[in-house]
């Protein structure tokens, strides 16, 4: 087995544990496995499941594991979408790790009505201090159930070589500039965008994105709190997305594209310089860094602009599509669960987390360390954005974010038009 | 249901009862045409794996279905020298023999009344059986998963090895039923004549008759077990404990820039159970047959 | 389910009378002895697929998202909607589809595969084992390589090109008006060695001298196939009918990873689509109304076969009497 060092703190925890009990918070725990003499273990899934990420946290788990005599940290490394089938099936169950990724709106507010997560809002309050507004998003009835870690807007990730040469000096601003752009690429004979089509959710930001650029923000967030879609911007949304549709800018075979795994997969297909640009989040460079053999990615040509402005739209041009990842703990995880939470937040944690590109640190004093130039704009956008829209199927919820995604997904494939997304979501919401 | 397995219908099939003349004429050279076609169709995947295994990711790019030029080596060391591998062919392993064990004592157990027992009751009994035949899987895994919780099997190969072995049973006893049914009734009465009671007849003529049957249900177990995805995904969140299938996925995700190495972790994958296959291979075929000696 | 079983002689019934034993403590012992011999298989077939398969069908009257109690009872609106629903009755086709075609496709395969192999020739045995490989393979790994192959400019591309057919390429799992029959492609090759073994089992009790007769009478070995053997393995190919249809409307783990039912449900079945709707979308009562159809509809196709087909052969499971020679 790889974890011998766990196994070692485990022995050593046994000497130790007369101590560590003694200095614990024994606030008549409800966890039995911090008697006397006993080790307390914390299970820890994350989607790191590669490279350098997946070391860092391996590394991380044991450095905790060194800090606290008596505590095991069990870490699975899990493939995004295994994580996501194995968390829904152990929150069914109540067998949820005792740290976990929460990624807010929808799905955190029923994780909190069925009692599933723990409420942090006392016990790690410096540290939610300490990363300021970036929490919001993991609150629910002003308290403070999860910790962000990255928090990162959606937008074009290019490669600034093909733009070279095909001569595009300027990143597009305008949908009419992405347009020229589209055109300029195809007769340059090279597929202009790749887009994961199969995975659904990747095809579904864009509708998110013209969503944002033609309603208001108070449509938007009226909509997130009444779930009422009747203006007729949601429709608008759908017509720009098939004009972009029409234009055929994407990938041979996008509708089975998937997202991110393999060199066949969007951002593979970006990363190996088959295509020229793809809508992605700010975990892009790191996906990319995973794809190709040198474990650079497109290195030096890595290229970024955000979602260009739409003409006639009621929304902020400057308005960002984002989201972010938190840490978690079960509502039934030992105490010492909280304290992993705030060391996974601490300065110098969120510091290598920025040095290895993993994502957009929240803790303010962290993002001086975000290495890479482009990353760096994209933060600089991030902070500037007048508001920051979740991902609609997060901030909807699984169920109505999912049908859209469907009714989405079938415009990309020409068997589904504007109306029909905005009737697949209303229909969803009033089941819901 | 009719019977899978043909009864057994004329004696022993030695190659001497087979008279020459009648199979072994001259062959058309055909024969040997569609056999070479047949063989390429359905080997070429697996060729394509194994092949793709000893080249690299830039040969795999450059031309897609070519041949290894030069052959690289490292791709199967690399995955022969890391212990995961192991631990999940070994995983796969014992759960499969657990499961094969499972079904096939409770499934003979089972087949024995339902074929030579009258008693009220039996026809339904069986349909209850057969009626599982129609239960997919997938149809019942959230109550499942929170049974084998609620059991605490969960990060256990039981967790794992029950389920798939209630699953495999209506199949077991759909095949071995008739197959029980056909032994000739002289055997009980010879059995009866010696004065052994029925309990008696089961265990020490029954179950060495139906050899050949309970090998090829045990196979038909073996492989779905050892094939088996969605259970051990949702059930075993243990690294040590993970099976093969999972371990191709988590391989094929996690290193996924690696095509080659996906491919020869897939290549080593398929091994096992084509070995496994080959050396039963004989013993399925007669299982099959379902020939008595008499 | 087959109402032809005969019943055995029971020669310790009749016997008991000798023993001096009652006939009512006879049919104790009798009941202890089956109780002993099926609770084993009944235990764990109850244990874990009817209680589960019972408690699917008290979810789906429910709208229940998996987390908390069941407490939103909606009766029978899951399967209302499930029904309307253009995905679900897509699925029922898509599944319909596939068990025609895979019935259609693969029972010629098995049959001409099977009387090829069952000729003796060099290299006979090696066939029977090579034909049987896509079936010991786990639909995973099976998948894995298969998306690989097929993926747009891939190793089948190649070949095609190579092969100067280039114009058959396609976006094999990216078109929506392609990817079933793709789909469709990749389970022949799958499955169709199951039809062979069965097959190959079944003519293994056509008796040899009926062959024999025939060529003497001057009948070609393709007229001794088709008048003779083919009809003598009407039970088998209908047991295997049955099989390939079951299994088809329950297909799941290879089109799950080939497609995962799309691009955009052009591949979707019962069973991908109850998957998603539960773990993507967290309906578990829709979900398991879903369940509760499929099991449905399989239910109605197989008693229909049933009636319409198999008691045909009824008289098959009968024991044929035959000496035992020593």
């Amino acid at each position: 087995m790889k974890r011998t060092a766990a196994l070692r703190a485990v022995a050593l925890g046994a000497a130790v544990a007369m101590i560590a009990t003694a200095c614990s918070s024994g606030s008549g725990s409800d966890d039995a496995t911090e008697g006397a003499g006993e080790s307390t273990t914390l299970t820890w899934w994350h989607n790191s499941n590669t490279g350098a990420g997946k070391d860092y946290y391996d590394q991380l788990a044991d450095e905790f594991e060194g800090d606290h005599p008596g505590v095991t940290v069990e870490v699975s490394a899990l493939a995004h979408e295994d994580m996501l089938t194995k968390l829904d099936a152990a929150f069914q169950t109540g067998d949820q790790p005792d740290v976990f990724m929460e990624r807010g709106g929808g799905e955190l507010k029923a994780h909190v009505e069925a009692g599933l997560v723990k409420d942090i809002s006392d016990s790690a309050a410096d540290t939610i201090s300490a990363i300021g507004g970036s929490v919001a998003g993991w609150q629910a009835e002003g308290q403070t159930y999860a910790l962000p870690f990255s928090l990162g807007v959606v937008g074009f990730w290019y490669n600034k070589q093909i733009f070279a040469d095909a001569g595009i000096t300027e990143a597009p601003t305008t949908m009419d500039d992405l347009y020229a752009a589209i055109d300029t690429l195809k007769a340059a004979g090279i597929e202009p965008i790749s887009v994961g089509a199969g995975d659904k959710w990747p095809a579904a930001h864009y509708w998110y994105y013209f969503a944002l650029r033609q309603c208001s923000q108070e449509v938007l967030t009226d909509a997130v709190q009444t779930l009422d879609f009747s203006d007729d911007c949601w429709v608008r949304a759908g017509t720009s997305l098939e004009e972009l549709v029409a234009k055929e800018p994407f990938n041979t075979g996008f509708l089975a594209t998937v997202a991110q795994t393999g060199p066949a997969s969007a951002s593979g297909l970006l990363a190996t310089g088959k295509v020229a640009m793809e809508l992605a989040g700010h975990w892009e460079p790191g996906v990319m860094q995973g794809l190709t053999d040198d474990g650079q990615g497109l290195g030096e040509n890595t290229g970024w602009f955000a979602f260009p402005e739409v003409a006639g739209g009621e929304g902020d041009p400057k308005a960002q599509l984002g989201g972010g990842d938190a840490w978690a703990c079960s509502n039934d995880a030992p105490d010492v669960c909280v304290d992993f939470l705030e060391f996974m937040l601490s300065n110098d944690v969120q510091k290598g987390f920025a040095e290895l590109d993993m994502g957009l640190p929240t803790l303010p004093s962290a993002t001086a360390f975000v290495s890479a130039p482009e990353l760096a704009q994209l933060l600089a956008v991030r902070n500037e954005a007048p508001y920051i829209q979740l991902y609609f199927d997060t901030a909807f919820g699984e169920s109505i974010g999912g049908a859209m995604n469907d009714a989405i997904a079938n415009v990309f494939g020409g068997v589904g038009s504007a109306q029909d997304v905005v009737d697949a979501t209303v229909a969803a919401a009033e089941s819901a | 249901m009719t019977s899978i397995v043909a009864p057994p219908s004329r004696g022993s099939r030695t190659s001497g009862a087979r008279s020459a003349s009648g199979s072994r004429r001259r062959v058309s050279p055909l024969v040997y045409i569609a056999s070479v076609f047949i063989a390429l169709v359905t080997l070429s995947p697996v060729i394509y794996a194994v092949l793709g295994g000893f080249r690299s990711n830039g040969q795999l790019a450059e031309s897609p279905a070519g041949l290894p030029s030069p052959w690289i080596f490292t791709n199967y060391i690399s995955v022969i020298t890391s212990s995961s591998f192991w631990q999940y062919g070994l995983n796969s392993m014992i759960i499969a023999a657990v499961t094969t064990a499972l079904v096939v004592v409770a499934g003979v157990m089972a087949a024995y009344p339902l074929a030579r027992y009258r008693f009220k009751g039996r026809q339904a009994l069986f349909n209850v059986f057969v009626l599982g035949l129609l239960f997919p899987l997938t149809v019942a895994i959230i109550p499942l998963f929170l049974m084998v919780r609620d059991l605490g099997l969960t990060n256990s190969y039981w967790g794992v090895a029950l389920p798939q072995a209630a699953f495999a049973l209506p199949m077991t006893i759909v095949i071995l039923r008739p197959f029980l049914m056909a032994l000739p009734n002289e055997l009980e009465e010879a059995a009866m004549l010696d004065g052994a009671s029925r309990i008696g007849f089961f265990w020490r003529i029954l179950i060495p008759l139906s050899g050949p049957g309970m090998v090829t249900v045990g196979v038909l177990a073996f492989v779905a077990s050892w094939n088996g995805y969605l259970l051990p995904l949702l059930f075993l969140n243990d690294p040590a404990l993970k099976t093969l299938p999972l371990g191709v996925a988590d391989f094929s995700t996690q290193y996924s820039a690696d095509t080659a190495g996906v491919l020869a972790f897939t290549s080593l994958a398929i091994i096992p159970a084509l070995v496994f296959f080959l050396t039963m291979q004989k013993r399925i075929v007669s299982g099959l047959q379902g020939a008595v000696k008499g | 389910m087959n109402p032809g079983a005969t019943d055995q002689a029971t020669a310790w019934s009749v016997a008991s009378g000798p023993r001096g034993r009652g006939a009512s403590s006879n049919q104790w012992r009798k009941r202890l002895e089956i109780t002993f011999f099926v609770a084993p298989a009944l235990l764990l077939f109850a244990i874990f697929v009817i209680v589960p398969v019972l408690q699917a069908g008290r979810y789906s009257v429910f709208n229940w998202n998996g987390l908390g109690p069941l407490d939103n009872f909606v009766g029978l609106q899951n399967y209302v909607q499930a029904l309307g629903d253009e995905i679900f009755q897509r699925a029922v086709r898509n599944n319909l589809t596939i068990a025609f075609f895979s019935i259609a496709i693969q029972l010629p395969i098995g049959i001409m595969v099977a009387l090829l192999l069952n000729r003796k020739f060099r290299g006979q045995t090696a066939m029977r084992v090579i034909v049987f490989v896509p079936y010991v393979l786990a639909e995973v790994v099976a998948g894995v390589v298969w998306v690989l192959i097929l993926q747009p400019n891939g190793p089948l591309d190649a070949v095609l090109d190579t092969l100067g057919l280039g114009f058959i390429g396609q976006v094999w799992l990216g078109d929506p008006s392609v990817a079933l029959w793709t789909v469709m492609g990749v389970l022949t090759w799958k499955y169709s060695g199951l039809a062979i073994v069965l097959l190959l089992a079944g003519l293994q009790g056509v008796p040899e001298e009926l062959h024999e007769a025939a060529s003497i009478d001057g009948a070609t070995w393709w007229q001794v196939q088709r008048k003779i053997t083919i009809p003598l393995l009407g039970p088998t190919i209908r047991t295997w009918i049955f099989l390939s249809l079951i299994g088809s409307l329950q297909l799941f783990d290879m089109v799950w990873i080939l497609t995962k039912g799309g691009p955009v449900n052009a591949t979707v079945t019962m069973a991908t689509y109850l998957i998603n709707q539960g773990t993507d979308r967290q309906q578990y009562g829709y979900a398991s109304a879903v369940a509760i159809l499929l099991f449905c509809i399989s239910f109605i196709l197989a008693i229909l076969y049933q009636t319409l087909f198999l008691n045909r052969d009824a008289g098959v499971d009968k024991p044929r009497r035959k000496k035992v020679t020593r």
